[in-house]
């Protein structure tokens, strides 16, 4: 009893704090837990039943139902606060924690928010850790799936994952990601950029070291090419590491369409990747450096276009570069109820005032237009952010010094992507290869 | 390490001197330069298409000048925009500049870097100034220039097509010379082809007429599909030509061997003719027109087809500077035509 006192006065002002008797003939058995984690009254009746159906109690049939724990005080809050129900028996002190009806804190299994597929499974990860990993286990039914369990954290518990197939994970890569988990017992892991710290990844990437995903035949197909995936808790997807280019361009989706339609589908993703980088930068290299590459009939209606165009074509370019983006972000932000009217009024300021007003040539309008579009082929959205970002690069070298600014562009961004690794995997590895 | 890191990008921003790239509507794009020669003095024309939303059309804006480059300087300070060169498409010359020479034209042009080397090169029958003043008047878009040497657009296989890099190289070789189409404006046309120049080293030494140049056109390989020629007895019309030849010396004097291969398609036909007496009749008809212009040829001693391409394996570099004086004259040439009938029209030839 002494243990459980300690308990009480530790959870003392915490109304969610249940602590009642169960009487089984003579035998009394405390039960506690915290009611906003399980449903009371069905968890004690599930205790209770069988223990009066099986008379005469005896304390071997209450360990039987559960797990033992050693008694001291500071392991039962643990269990408390991990949701489990706590069975004391008072006249022996034996103590036992049992998985309870829990309350249901997540939504069910719903349909991915942030990324569509057309023909996958439509199922996509939430909140609940158990719930992943039932998902992920009907899509890898193989007795290869490991799942390790890590609690990470010294102030706030948060159950962290690892989930990876024993045959085609690189056990360098392994051992190195269990390691820096291991290492990682005392620091807090809610969010992604405590895993980022956690794997010392470097701060001023551009491109993040993990892919992201809600779906989870995308987890199941990482695993089988050999990455490993994380899951944390009341964190509404799995984290897939490492990520590689390949993950910019290919869905698991592509390989529900027949052969030729995949290729082409991944083909135009690269050119939707492609134009939103480039384009920008053209349109200005054109404009204003190198006119001379343009046929005679396009320049002179550029030129026309841009008639009492009162801004050089960098500033005009980044002015309504500006708007697109506050477009964007402002749709993320903005309740659906009011998203339409952003968009309307988006479309008005983009479509024609602007035109009219000469504050920009509608050829760039053309160009801007068919960079956000083309912004949006890409896959995972953190990717979308790399070439949103990586387009203003080549925005101002080509400003600067025209097509040859636009060329020696995209030289620096292959050289940036290349000199990227991942707990040493190269990003620019189109699969990761079967460890051996 | 990192101070040095970031002056070197500020550098690369501030001191590029790239801040001054004017944009394309700050740029007058001329589509045509004529260039008048007189006593030393240059007189330079430029043809500038309209930028303007309400009204289309050309300007065009002369000065003078000891050099070319002179003379579009005096026009670029003059004008509210700068002269940009870059999509020139069409240098028009005067007759007297071409039989003065074009050889300090031509070189300022490729040494100027502003002026394509893909630019055609055209010769005018006719004063600039009036020439100008024609197509200011009549045309449109201002564009029309541009069109009428333009292979996809207005270009019919009687006119000479020649860019500045191959006068260039007639300048320079010892065995290329080159043709250049004459113009002038036209009656009803805006513009009229009235033959093309033969440009030996730059300058001009003879005239082809329209008829020849076709033939000249074929000889140099140029598709002409759909081309018709009309004969004693029918109408054909070529819809694939090529040529091979073969160069040999015998006696100390060279022969060049050719075979022109035709298909033919029969258009029209008087009187039944056979497809054999057909395809002498055109046999005859063309064999004829060349050696006419091969008469001309080594008359001007001025190699347009490149024939001494053939034979520059058989000379020393010395020699090969006296082919246009020495061996051209001497030249012979077997010229084999070989034709096919490909059909003959909707009807069945007898």
């Amino acid at each position: 009893m002494f243990t459980l006192d300690a308990v009480k006065v530790h959870f003392s002002t915490n109304p969610d704090f249940v602590l009642s008797r169960i009487h089984i003939g003579d035998e009394v058995i405390s039960v506690t837990g915290l009611k906003s984690l399980i449903n009371f009254p069905q968890s004690v009746h599930l205790l209770r039943e069988p223990l009066l159906a099986l008379e005469p109690f005896t304390v071997q049939k209450l360990v039987e139902m559960g797990q033992e724990l050693p008694a001291s005080s500071d392991r039962i809050i643990d269990e408390i606060l991990n949701g489990m129900l706590i069975a004391v028996h008072d006249a022996t002190d034996v103590c036992i924690s049992i998985i309870p009806v829990p309350q249901s804190l997540s939504r069910s299994i719903s349909n991915p928010l942030t990324e569509n597929n057309v023909r996958g499974s439509s199922s996509a990860f939430n909140e609940d850790i158990d719930t992943n990993l039932g998902l992920l286990r009907k899509h890898v039914n193989s007795s290869e799936l490991q799942i390790n369990h890590y609690s990470c954290g010294s102030m706030t518990k948060n159950t962290v994952t690892l989930c990876f197939l024993n045959q085609s994970i690189d056990p360098n890569l392994l051992h190195s990601i269990t390691q820096l988990l291991e290492s990682g017992a005392n620091s807090d892991l809610s969010t992604l950029k405590d895993l980022s710290k956690l794997f010392k990844f470097p701060l001023l990437t551009l491109v993040s070291s993990y892919l992201v995903s809600e779906l989870p035949q995308t987890a199941s197909r990482a695993l089988k090419d050999g990455k490993v995936v994380i899951f944390i808790e009341r964190l509404p997807f799995a984290i897939i590491l490492p990520s590689l280019i390949s993950d910019m361009f290919m869905t698991e989706d592509d390989l529900n369409h027949p052969m030729i339609y995949s290729v082409l589908l991944r083909s135009l993703r690269v050119i939707g990747a492609l134009m939103t980088l480039m384009a920008p930068g053209l349109y200005v290299a054109i404009v204003s450096v190198n006119p001379d590459v343009l046929r005679f009939e396009l320049a002179h209606t550029i030129a026309i276009s841009r008639l009492d165009v009162p801004y050089p074509a960098i500033i005009e370019a980044l002015l309504l570069l500006l708007i697109l983006e506050l477009i964007m972000e402002a749709i993320i932000r903005l309740p659906s109820s009011i998203g339409p009217t952003v968009t309307m009024v988006g479309g008005i300021v983009l479509g024609e005032a602007v035109v009219q007003a000469k504050l920009v040539s509608s050829l760039l309008i053309i160009v801007l237009a068919a960079v956000t579009i083309a912004n949006a082929t890409v896959v995972g959205f953190q990717n979308s952010y790399l070439i949103r970002l990586l387009k203003y690069l080549l925005l101002f070298l080509s400003a600067l010094f025209g097509v040859t600014g636009l060329l020696a562009g995209i030289v620096i961004i292959c050289a940036y992507l290349s000199s990227l690794t991942t707990l040493g995997v190269p990003y620019l590895q189109l699969k990761q290869p079967k460890g051996e | 390490m990192k101070p040095i890191l970031v002056a070197a990008a500020l550098s690369l921003l501030l001191l590029t001197g790239c801040w001054d790239n004017k944009d394309i509507n700050h740029r007058a794009l001329p589509i045509a330069m004529g260039i008048g020669y007189k006593n030393g003095d240059y007189t330079v024309y430029l043809d500038i298409p309209k930028v303007s939303a309400s009204e289309k059309g050309i300007e065009v804006y002369s000065e003078h000048g000891k050099s070319i480059n002179e003379a579009i300087d005096l026009i670029s300070m003059n004008l509210e925009s700068q002269v940009d060169l870059l999509h020139l498409k069409v240098i028009v010359v005067d007759k007297p500049f071409a039989l003065h020479g074009l050889e300090e034209g031509i070189a300022s042009i490729i040494r100027s870097r502003y002026i394509a080397p893909k630019t055609v090169f055209v010769i005018c029958d006719q004063p600039l100034d009036r020439f100008f003043k024609r197509i200011d008047d009549s045309s449109n878009d201002g564009k029309s220039i541009y069109d009428f040497f333009q292979k996809d657009a207005g270009w019919s296989p009687q006119i000479a097509f020649t860019q500045v890099w191959k006068i260039f190289r007639s300048v320079h070789s010892y065995t290329n010379d080159v043709v250049l189409p004459i113009i002038k404006a036209g009656d009803t046309t805006i513009l009229e082809s009235t033959g093309s120049a033969i440009m030996k080293n730059g300058v001009m030494v003879g005239r082809l007429t329209n008829e020849q140049t076709l033939l000249y056109n074929v000889f140099n390989g140029d598709n002409l599909m759909g081309k018709i020629e009309v004969m004693n007895h029918a109408t054909v019309q070529i819809v694939s030509n090529r040529l091979r030849c073969r160069g040999r010396f015998q006696q100390g004097k060279p022969i060049l061997k050719s075979t022109l291969y035709l298909k033919v398609i029969i258009v029209d036909t008087t009187g039944n003719p056979s497809t054999e007496k057909i395809k002498t009749e055109l046999k005859i008809l063309v064999t004829d027109r060349f050696n006419e212009i091969f008469k001309i040829v080594r008359r001007d001693k001025a190699d347009i087809f490149g024939l001494g391409q053939h034979f520059r394996d058989d000379f020393s570099r010395k020699e090969l500077s006296q082919w246009r004086e020495k061996y051209l004259p001497q030249l012979q040439i077997e010229l084999d035509v070989k034709t096919v009938v490909r059909n003959t029209g909707n009807l069945k030839s007898p």
